[in-house]
């Protein structure tokens, strides 16, 4: 028999996991509204907005920019953050702590403040929101610390004797990193890239100062289209955001393999 | 094979000096033992052999060459590490293959010698294992193998028995020394285990401080120790006063407590020396005036502690029969040719 502790604590964890996930339910059952407004519970049940979505171009431009922000912001933090991490953990020695911090830091202060701060800074470097690069150092800096918080921890246990054992049998730097230290913080590696990658694809703030006029992140498009609209199409949009990253995740474990450790 | 010789060899850590000034010859072929307590420099002694510290000062020449400044991966050394440091992503035959891989070797040359190592150590069949899935032991002898593999030009063991149980050790250490011999690699072995030192090795290397206290064979080592530390570190020890009576060409006469003794060497009348005699070089008879306080069975032997009439107490080891119990009265015989006279 059970005891009330553990009904109780069942309980508990249910309400929790409902309150997370409740407003994504709300959102993907609001998508198949048949109404001409955003309303739940939905009144009828249709495709509609969903043909209405895939035939708006201004959605589908927005998604391809994220798309594509994410995939480089990925790349880039994966090796910065990876190396950081390295060092870190490895060579930083006393500094190790302070190195640690300074990597943190664009957690720990308010993203606006940190985008403002980019913002005058792009400008007064004189490269302005024009291109992507304002953007995507907006993106940078938000997503290295995952990466940089994963691939540290998963070298907490990584032994140094590994290091010199593959050192007493020939291995230089290149081979010791991609023989034998890679394969062991691999789940780090792919843990901290999939936080980045979902980072960036939805954060907000960043995009918002620091986009170039004319071009638009997936959550600025849906911001500026609920300014002026409220129809159940940002909740297919938004649905289908949510598809998106699962399945970003769910591939990219399936294919690389969190748990395995071998490449 | 190689020659390994260190000159003058230093390494410090801020102001702590881990090695301090070490010169050794090591001949092709040879075992010997860096023997010491924790802290002695024997670790860092052979992580500077291994090119994983980098020398302060002095050289180590492989057959004459100064190897001193080259990196560890160019050094061509073969290591087996306390915790054996196998790579737990890859298999027995994938952490065998790795060194070779390395060295750029074609997939048959590999795959022969990989099952030919393995067959040297006795695990054929088990290439397809993970580290994690093997005992103990069998991990131990993949990490001989591994460093073997690759045809090194020595081999370099730190304390590789350290985690292994007492019988198991007792039989790896049989099994290392039949390994070496048969390879004929020159082979420098770090252990705090004074026991391990002696059975194993041509040479053992007592070191004390960063520096080296003695070098010999096990028996000069254990039998005629350089200084009270090393007959104190290898081994149980008493230590007796003596005062020379006598001398005469090839010996002298000494006066103790336990009666008077003819010694080899040379010594001046009216000297006073102090000899080290093992417990095991004392033979108890019953019937005398020295007293057993204290006894230990140990299974094939037993270690007493005597003490005399002039109340000095002696560790004294004998077989279990005759037998003698706390309080018994026994007679010492000590066996002259075991005295050592201490520097």
């Amino acid at each position: 028999m059970k005891s009330v502790r553990a009904v109780v604590f069942n309980a508990y964890c249910w309400v929790v996991y409902g309150f997370l996930l409740a407003p994504i339910a709300v959102v993907v059952l609001a998508s198949f509204n048949s109404g001409a407004f955003l309303t739940f519970p939905p009144q009828g049940l249709s495709l509609r907005w969903y043909y209405v979505f895939f035939d708006n171009e201004v959605f589908w431009r927005a998604i391809r920019t994220s798309l594509w922000v994410a995939a480089v912001a990925t790349v880039i933090s994966g090796a910065v953050g990876t190396a950081a991490a390295i060092f870190q953990v490895r060579y930083a020695g006393r500094g190790k702590e302070a190195v640690r911090m300074a990597m943190l830091a664009p957690l720990l202060l308010p993203e606006v403040l940190t985008a403002i701060a980019l913002l005058f800074f792009v400008y007064g470097l004189g490269i302005g929101t024009k291109g992507m690069v304002g953007l995507l150092a907006g993106h940078l800096l938000v997503t290295l610390p995952f990466v940089f918080m994963n691939v540290a921890a998963s070298l907490e246990s990584f032994e140094p004797d590994w290091d010199l054992a593959a050192r007493s049998l020939g291995a230089g730097r290149w081979a010791r990193f991609r023989r034998v230290m890679l394969p062991m913080i691999k789940p780090g590696v792919i843990g901290g890239c999939l936080f980045a990658f979902i980072i960036s694809f939805d954060t907000f703030t960043m995009s918002f100062l620091l986009k170039s006029v004319g071009t638009a992140t997936l959550p600025i498009q849906l911001y500026d289209y609920l300014r002026t609209n409220f129809t159940p199409e940002a909740a297919a949009v938004s649905s289908f955001s949510v598809i998106l990253t699962l399945v970003v995740v769910v591939v990219s474990e399936k294919l690389l393999g969190l748990k395995i450790r071998r490449f | 094979m190689t020659e390994v010789s260190l000159r003058q060899l230093t390494k410090q850590f801020g102001s702590f000096r881990a090695v301090d000034g070490i010169s050794l010859e090591i001949g092709h072929g040879a075992f010997v033992s860096l023997l010491g307590p924790s802290g002695c420099g024997k670790t860092t002694t052979l992580k500077l052999i291994a090119g994983f510290e980098a020398v302060d000062g002095g050289a180590i020449l492989f057959d004459g060459a100064d190897v001193a400044r080259l990196p560890a991966e160019r050094r061509d050394i073969g290591m087996v590490f306390q915790n054996y440091a196998l790579f737990p992503h890859l298999t027995v035959g994938g952490n065998l293959a790795f060194g070779l891989e390395m060295r750029k070797r074609p997939r048959e040359e590999i795959a022969r010698r990989t099952a030919e190592v393995l067959e040297m150590v006795q695990l054929q069949g088990l290439a397809g294992r993970y580290p994690r899935e093997l005992s103990g032991g069998q991990q131990q002898r993949v990490a001989l193998a591994r460093a073997l593999v690759i045809e090194p030009r020595i081999l370099l063991l730190d304390e590789p028995l350290a985690n292994l149980d007492a019988k198991l050790r007792d039989e790896m250490r049989f099994f290392i020394r039949d390994l070496q011999k048969r390879v004929g690699i020159t082979t420098i072995y770090v252990t705090h285990d004074q026991s391990e030192a002696l059975t194993m090795s041509d040479q053992v290397v007592v070191m004390f401080g960063g520096r080296i206290a003695q070098i010999g064979a096990p028996e000069d080592i254990y039998d005629r120790p350089a200084s009270r530390a090393v007959a104190d570190f290898v081994g149980r020890v008493n230590v007796i006063d003596a005062r020379v009576t006598a001398a005469a060409a090839g010996g002298f006469q000494v006066a103790t407590e336990l009666g008077a003794f003819g010694l080899a060497g040379t010594a001046q009348p009216g000297q006073t020396l102090a000899l080290a005699l093992r417990p095991e070089a004392i033979g108890l008879t019953a019937g005398g005036d020295a007293t057993v306080i204290a006894a230990a069975y140990s299974g094939g032997l037993v270690d007493y502690r005597v003490r005399t009439a002039q109340g000095r107490v002696l560790d004294v080891q004998a077989f279990p029969v005759p037998r003698f119990a706390v309080g018994d009265a026994v007679r010492l015989d000590v066996a002259a040719e075991r005295l050592w006279p201490l520097a």
